[in-house]
């Protein structure tokens, strides 16, 4: 029995494909502008990878921001319900799942068998996490995935005031005219989103053990930062799947779920 | 430009030294015996309170970014009764025996309910309080209500509340409301010998510390400063608005060379203007002075009293520029500030206005106050 | 996908609850016309009072008038806009500021009655939230000074009434009563206000039955219905014509319906609440519910804004009885009139949000229900008050509850498409497809 579960996200969509409980294979490409294009290529992209035929695939089950647009799946569930089922594989102890994306940040509180019992997910203000990572990378002239690395060297703790990322950017140059280290600029910027997200998770409740994914849990010094903001200690999953895959697995793994008689 | 001098420093020290160890205060003072009242509005009748010989507490802010109050209240509410909740919820108020709140505005109210619902304290009292403070009927039930308090205390404590008992509160508090406006007083001197910083140190202090020691305090403060010269004031300026503990934003504007000469705030002088005028019937006394008050703004209705209260104070204390500043989303103020500010300019006083959050934004409100302060210089010279 | 499993159909009381709102904006254009009085005051305001000036005085609440500019976005944008440069803050309530901006632009929200907005002779307030003796404060000045009374009612929770408390309101209603004889140079007729209070009386009785009988599965009325028929409540309550058509129209016709079976939304298998006031401009929202077959069945909000309520003897919430008493004279009608708007379930949590918990609770178990709607109101925060403590108490009392954020009036601050997918989220939570697509 094989199946795919299609994360269409505001950057990248991402593909899992499924067969008896185990991956296959994944995929990812950037989300254009006709999102039901990049998932068809994500999808055969993946399909490619394995060697295995369109007509072999038994349920497609889709998630995400564009999951509408995905015409050709079989279903659509939320990001909240896909999250839920992927991180309860991966980790069945997790009770708080926090999500960061490209636009979105998301916390969800489970019980012990999965079922979700409430949600957060962030409002206006908060919004784009991901995003704004990378706009500060590019104005700091540093590689995206060096952002990380980089504030673990920080040596000062720099206030933003700041409550949204519109102000947070402007505070962010004229830190860069203080000539302020990039180092600790970077951990401003993890410290500033971590604060975000923390507060809404505080609003849902957080109950251990706490997951972080989305593709923003791959930088090590935001999750230093959430870490420090949370207090708790944050599993981040590598295997079967790296962070950002997650509602793209759960998709899969409710498609299968589907298959085997919801 | 205010410069104190070296053989002066210091005389506002204990004052400061209250406000930054309120917790280590009260503690202590808690040792010898006594019972520790937090409350939550000015409007608090502090007589009775001192009457039975509890200590009462303004619970404030610490003026730190916080999310512990993310579940309680919905961030609409303002910063200041969210950083309030925070202090409880982090526990540094553990040693109150009771808290209370006498009704005013919904925000704080939210924190005194949260409160109430989230830290197991011994003794809580919720104390309805008219808000329409100008009608004739006001006096009479806040009187009833507070005979319903004085039991409530009364019970908790185990022990009467004499008529001497509330005429030591009176006396008690009104000694302290004196003293602090001769303090006043003086700040409408050519020279004021107190800063705006140094004002709020002592109000604030005030609200936390025992009363019997701040009057003490405040009696050699008042003998030093009929001597002392801090020299010229710069711009003379008056601060409005909701409550006000950030002294941070006062030092940054008397450092750029202007000083408060005076100010409209329930830290300020809306806590202390008013004596309770005793009478037979001491509670109604009591009642008479929380109705008759300089109000909050959300007991100021239907007419806007503030306003000739505020051009008056401003006339008295030659006032050149105002800055209005209130908690964000603080519904009451924002309600008056329209028609302060057009009141103001009207009798040519400069305005400014600026909204707190629970940490302020130092560096862009001070290109803000140097902007206000230039342009005030400015019309100076013409 | 779809499958009806009840009867439905239009509610025939409909037309007529359209017909009456209406009258009620015309008339109040109309008055001077027809050499009548106009008052402007707020829903919670005791209508029943000035009713004793004559049979020729017409009011308009501003609640109701600031949603019904919410309702056309042009318009609610225009007054927005407008206030904002008088220097008004945007997070004050957004009816008042809607209704502000409809006095400084000069424009009703009925131009067929009246293209300038119709200035009322004096204003007439009660107080409980800190916006509302304000928000006529205001008015007045920018009408250029009208004159306004306001009445104080905060003074604690209804199990907790005094006497000394519910003196200092009928004191103020008496000094009232004084003053709308001054101001007005007209004589005050307590038979008229005996009247009032009577319909008042009936009003809020019938309007809490008729919300009692959505405890039926399937209900009988969704809430977004429920708006239509309760926003005459917050106009004039203590008038005849309301308390006739909550008694004689559409109770009778809701009570048939339970008896017939007939359901306001007809694939119903998922019962909700809502908290607070909704985001006008997107009503839409309630038709995507009924999508999962998921019928709101009103809240604590539309059952006891006017509604009022009491214990049953079979332990369950009921409909404040009417109380058989003989009203002889003025201090015997306002403090009737007093005692019973004191016990406003909508009152109650001013005071303390365990209080709003409790009834809430309280009506998830006896209606029945799967999961509660918070909106958590930018524009109201009267309402919104405790919002984040109800919260945790419905969860600790087992009901899913999903909060989303918005404004009632003022539309900038609601997001269609987020809330959306929330309520996506939210239906899959609790187990549930969507029938209709």
């Amino acid at each position: 029995m094989t199946t795919i579960g299609i994360d269409l996200g505001a950057k990248n969509t991402k593909v899992v494909i499924l067969r008896d409980g185990e991956i296959l294979t994944t995929a990812s490409v950037l989300s254009g502008f006709d999102q039901k294009a990049s998932a068809d290529e994500a999808v055969n992209n993946a399909l490619r990878n394995v060697g295995i035929a369109r007509d072999e695939i038994k349920y497609i089950t889709a998630t995400g921001a564009g999951m509408d647009a995905i015409t050709f799946a079989n279903d659509t569930v939320t990001e909240i319900s896909a999250n839920a089922r992927g991180i309860t594989a991966v980790f069945p102890s997790v009770r708080t799942v926090i999500d960061v994306g490209a636009e979105e940040g998301r916390v969800i509180r489970l019980n012990e068998n999965g079922k979700v019992v409430d949600f957060g997910i962030n409002e206006k203000c908060a919004a784009g996490a991901g995003a704004f990572t990378e706009a500060m990378a590019r104005a700091l002239e540093v590689d995206l995935e060096k952002m990380g690395e980089m504030s673990l060297k920080s040596t000062k703790a720099v206030p933003m005031n700041a409550q949204c990322t519109i102000f947070a950017e402007s505070e962010v140059v004229s830190l860069i005219h203080q000539k302020t280290p990039k180092e600790d600029i970077i951990r401003a910027v993890h410290d500033a989103i971590a604060d975000r997200i923390t507060s809404m998770a505080r609003r849902v409740g957080i109950e251990k053990e706490v997951a972080l994914v989305g593709g923003v849990a791959n930088n090590i010094g935001f999750v230093d930062s959430m870490t420090r903001n949370l207090g708790y200690d944050l599993l981040v999953p590598k295997d079967p799947v790296v962070p950002e895959f997650i509602p793209a697995y759960g998709a899969a793994l409710l498609a299968q779920d589907e298959l085997n008689g919801g | 430009m205010v410069t104190v001098q070296m053989e002066e420093k210091g005389i506002f020290d204990q004052f400061k030294d209250w406000y930054t160890n309120r917790h280590e205060y009260a503690k202590a003072w808690k040792e010898k015996g006594g019972k520790v009242m937090g409350y939550f509005c000015t409007y608090v009748p502090e007589e009775i309170l001192y009457a039975a010989n509890i200590l009462p507490v303004r619970i404030l802010g610490s003026h730190e970014p916080q999310d512990v109050t993310e579940p309680h209240i919905f961030a609409m509410f303002c910063p200041f009764c969210r950083d309030c909740l925070a202090q409880g919820l982090k526990g540094r108020y553990d040693y109150l025996d009771g808290i209370m709140i006498a009704q005013s505005c919904l925000h704080i109210r939210q924190t005194y309910t949260s409160w109430d619902l989230h830290i197991p304290t011994d003794y809580s009292y919720y104390l309805p309080h008219p808000m329409h403070v100008q009608s004739p009927q006001a006096t009479p039930y806040l009187r009833e209500e507070l005979i319903q308090f004085k039991k409530s205390v009364e019970d908790w404590i185990d022990k009467p509340i004499t008529n001497y008992d509330l005429k030591r509160g009176i006396e008690i508090m009104n000694a302290n409301r004196r003293l602090m406006n001769q303090v006043y007083e003086l700040r409408k001197k050519r020279n004021p010998p107190v800063t705006g910083l140094e004002a709020m140190y002592m109000v604030v202090s005030s609200q936390m510390t025992d009363k019997h020691e701040h009057n003490r305090e405040l009696e050699s403060l008042l003998q030093k400063l009929s001597t002392r010269d801090i020299g010229d004031p710069g711009e003379r300026l008056m601060i409005i608005g909701s409550e006000d503990d950030d002294t941070e934003f006062l030092a940054m504007v008397e450092d750029l060379g202007a000083t408060f000469v005076t100010d409209d705030h329930c830290t300020g002088t809306r806590y202390f203007q008013e004596e309770v005028n005793p009478s037979e019937d001491l509670l109604n006394a009591i009642a008479e002075r929380y109705v008759k008050r300089v109000p909050c703004p959300s007991k100021d209705w239907p007419k806007r009293t503030r306003l000739d209260h505020i051009i008056r104070m401003s006339k008295e204390y030659d006032v050149q520029g105002a800055i209005l500043i209130q908690q964000k989303f603080c519904d009451p103020h924002e309600l008056d500030t329209p028609a302060i500010k057009e009141e103001l300019e009207k009798n040519g006083i400069a305005t400014l206005f600026l909204e707190f959050d629970v940490t302020v934004p130092i560096g862009q409100f001070k290109t803000r106050v140097e902007a206000f302060l230039e342009i005030m210089r400015e019309e100076d010279l013409f | 996908m779809s499958t009806t499993k009840y009867p439905s159909e239009r509610l025939k009381s409909w037309g007529k609850a359209k017909t009456l709102r209406e009258n009620y904006y015309r008339d109040f254009a109309e008055a001077h016309d027809k050499g009548g009085i106009r008052w402007a005051g707020g829903a919670w305001s005791f209508d029943a009072i000035p009713a004793g000036l004559g049979e020729d005085v017409w009011c308009l609440t501003g609640e109701p008038y600031g949603a019904t500019v919410a309702f056309n976005k042009e318009l609610a944008l225009e007054c927005q806009e407008a206030i904002e440069t008088k220097g008004f803050a945007r997070d004050l309530c957004s009816y008042m500021r809607n209704y502000w901006g409809s006095i400084i632009l000069n424009k009703y929200a009925w131009p067929q009655y009246s293209e300038e907005f119709p200035k009322p002779d004096f204003m007439w307030q009660d107080h409980i939230c800190c916006s509302h003796a304000k928000w006529y404060q205001v008015a007045s000045d920018l009408e250029g000074g009208i004159p306004t009374f306001s009445i104080d009612v905060s003074v604690g929770p209804y199990e907790e009434l005094t006497e000394s408390r519910l003196n200092y309101i009928v004191g103020q209603m008496h000094d009232g009563i004084k003053w709308l004889e001054k101001t007005t140079s007209r004589d005050y007729n307590d038979e008229l206000l005996i009247k009032a209070v009577q319909n008042e009386f009936r009003t809020c009785h019938y309007w809490a039955a008729i919300c009692e009988l959505n405890k039926t599965i399937p209900a009988p009325l969704d809430e977004k219905s429920m708006y239509a028929l309760y926003v005459l409540g917050t106009l004039r309550k203590s008038s005849q014509w309301t308390a006739d058509y909550y008694e004689k129209e559409l109770y009778p016709e809701i009570k048939d319906r339970v008896k017939r079976g007939i359901a306001a939304v007809e694939n119903e298998q998922c019962r909700i609440m809502t908290d607070t006031q909704p985001p006008w401009a997107f009503l839409k929202v309630f038709r995507y519910l009924e999508k999962y077959g998921c019928v709101s069945i009103g809240s604590l909000y539309t059952f006891s804004l006017i509604g009022l309520w009491e214990d049953k003897e079979d332990g369950t919430w009921g409909p404040r009885s009417i109380p058989e008493i003989e009203i002889t004279n003025r201090d015997e009608a306002l403090r009737a009139l007093a005692e019973w708007n004191l016990s406003k379930p909508e009152w109650q949590h001013f005071y303390h949000p365990k209080l709003k918990s409790e009834m809430m609770i309280r009506i998830a178990r006896e209606w029945k229900l799967d999961g509660v709607l918070l909106h958590f109101n930018r524009g109201c925060e009267g309402l919104s008050l405790g919002i984040a403590e109800n919260r945790l108490a419905i969860q600790k009392a087992g009901f899913p509850v999903m909060p989303f954020e918005g404004n009632m009036g003022d539309e900038r601050e609601f997001d269609l498409t987020r809330t959306m997918a929330r309520i996506d989220a939210f239906m899959e939570s609790l187990g549930m497809k969507k029938l209709v697509d």
